[in-house]
């Protein structure tokens, strides 16, 4: 399974975002600055939307999802109960993982959006997709949350999952990092080396490898590991 | 055209002749093609056939009830291709201007500022539109009477939101009504021109193609 970016290019009026390498099976993290054409990408290499230049091929994959930052854009039930249903899932066993049972019969959209957010990543996560692509999966939720989802998507063991985001505080493990600059989107390649040249990595992260102290990955726990390490 | 005093009064002058006769819309329509600068990106816009569609079928009533329908879908056809010469034409911020120098810092400036909103949900809804289809295709929707209600209810309690949203923020900055500003319009001497070709569009319009060319038997 593969994802393969061919000299992908896209131009706007003032802006343009080019990209190319390949996605294989793990977890690649994607970090840039707000505006830096995260969501573009995201939309370009899941084919919903057609390069200026290039091609986006995904070889082997069957099938394919994208979360969009916002959760409301995926709401299709009437309430929380056939929302968890059009994702294919036991609405009871979603609704107990996410701390929102006795809220079935409630409209999705009158849900707060930290708590739509958590239905909508734990009704997708609920699925094995063979390509995942996750678009600022950690807005709106609070710390606790953040790990838990970071937790679920560390134990995706098969497929290509791509997640775009600019947090600075929690992550999952990572088996690659990518980051979007000045309109590009380069590799960073495999953890723990892409530590060293990661522009983008948090301050604690920086702080570390200053030190010389080089986690083995970005999870909290090896961060922790990592700074207690004498 | 840049200055949006000359932009609307050519829009309100085109409007006019197009509904007058129809050798004004075909006039219209030709000043359209040559000088909107427009023509393939409303043509790209997907809004344009709905429309025509419903416009055609008010036409067959119209026609079907004894009117000349054909004439009514031609010359309203017309007028919604300058709406979206217009629309496509407009910039963030410049209906306010324009409201203040025509009705001052009261009443100009609230419609003003109340068009400009109207025109940035426009842009939200439309943005939001997109992403909501791509969310029910990737979940295995196809378009249909299936997905409009819950596509309509994420569109609909989204831009109630972000009203409210927006109302909030202005009563929080202490906004009661009116505001001060002074406009400033550039315009270039193509602006002029192109308001003069209108005048001269609504010129055709009033005069009938015979008498325009002389054409006496």
């Amino acid at each position: 399974m593969r994802v393969v970016l061919n000299d992908l290019i896209l131009y706007r009026e003032h802006w343009s975002l080019s990209a190319r390498g390949s996605f294989t099976d793990g977890i690649h993290l994607i970090s840039g600055d707000t505006g830096s054409g995260k969501t573009t990408l995201a939309l370009l290499i899941a084919g919903l939307m057609q390069p200026s230049q290039g091609s986006a091929e995904r070889e082997q994959v069957e099938s394919l999802m994208v979360s969009f930052q916002f959760p409301e854009y995926h709401v299709t039930g009437a309430t929380v109960r056939e929302e968890c249903s059009s994702w294919g899932g036991d609405p009871l066993t979603i609704l107990m993982a996410v701390n929102l049972a006795g809220k079935e019969d409630l409209s999705p959209l009158r849900l707060s959006r930290g708590e739509l957010k958590r239905l909508h990543l734990a009704c997708l996560l609920a699925n094995d997709y063979d390509l995942l692509i996750l678009d600022e999966p950690f807005s709106s939720l609070d710390c606790l949350e953040k790990e838990r989802i970071c937790g679920e998507i560390s134990s995706r063991q098969k497929g290509i999952t791509i997640i775009f985001t600019h947090e600075q505080e929690l992550f999952p493990r990572v088996d690659y990092i990518w980051e979007i600059e000045r309109g590009s989107l380069c590799c960073r390649g495999p953890l723990p080396g892409a530590l060293m040249v990661w522009d983008h990595a948090p301050v604690s992260v920086k702080k570390l490898v200053a030190q010389g102290k080089i986690p083995d990955n970005i999870t909290p726990k090896d961060l922790l590991e990592v700074a207690c390490r004498t | 055209m840049q200055d949006i005093r000359l932009r609307i009064g050519t829009a309100i002058l085109l409007c006019l002749s197009a509904f007058i006769s129809i050798p004004g819309a075909i006039a219209v329509f030709l000043w359209w093609l040559a000088f909107s600068g427009h023509v393939f990106q409303v043509i790209r816009m997907r809004i344009i056939m709905p429309v025509a569609v419903m416009l055609a079928f008010f036409s067959a009533v119209l026609a079907l009830s004894g009117g000349d329908g054909i004439s009514y879908f031609i010359r309203m056809m017309v007028i919604v291709l300058i709406g979206f010469w217009v629309y496509a034409e407009q910039k963030s911020g410049e209906f306010l201007r324009f409201g203040v120098w025509l009705l001052g810092e009261r009443w100009g400036f609230e419609l003003g500022m109340l068009a400009d909103m109207g025109l940035q949900t426009m842009h939200l809804l439309i943005r939001d539109f997109d992403q909501i289809r791509l969310a029910e295709s990737l979940k295995g929707f196809r378009p249909g009477w299936k997905t409009i209600v819950p596509g309509g209810v994420v569109l609909v309690s989204g831009a109630l939101m972000r009203a409210e949203h927006t109302a909030e923020l202005l009563a929080a900055r202490g906004y009661r009504n009116g505001g001060s500003l002074s406009p400033v319009f550039i315009t270039p001497a193509k602006d002029i021109l192109l308001s003069l070709t209108a005048l001269c569009v609504l010129i055709i319009a009033l005069i009938s193609v015979s008498e325009f060319f002389i054409l006496y038997g």
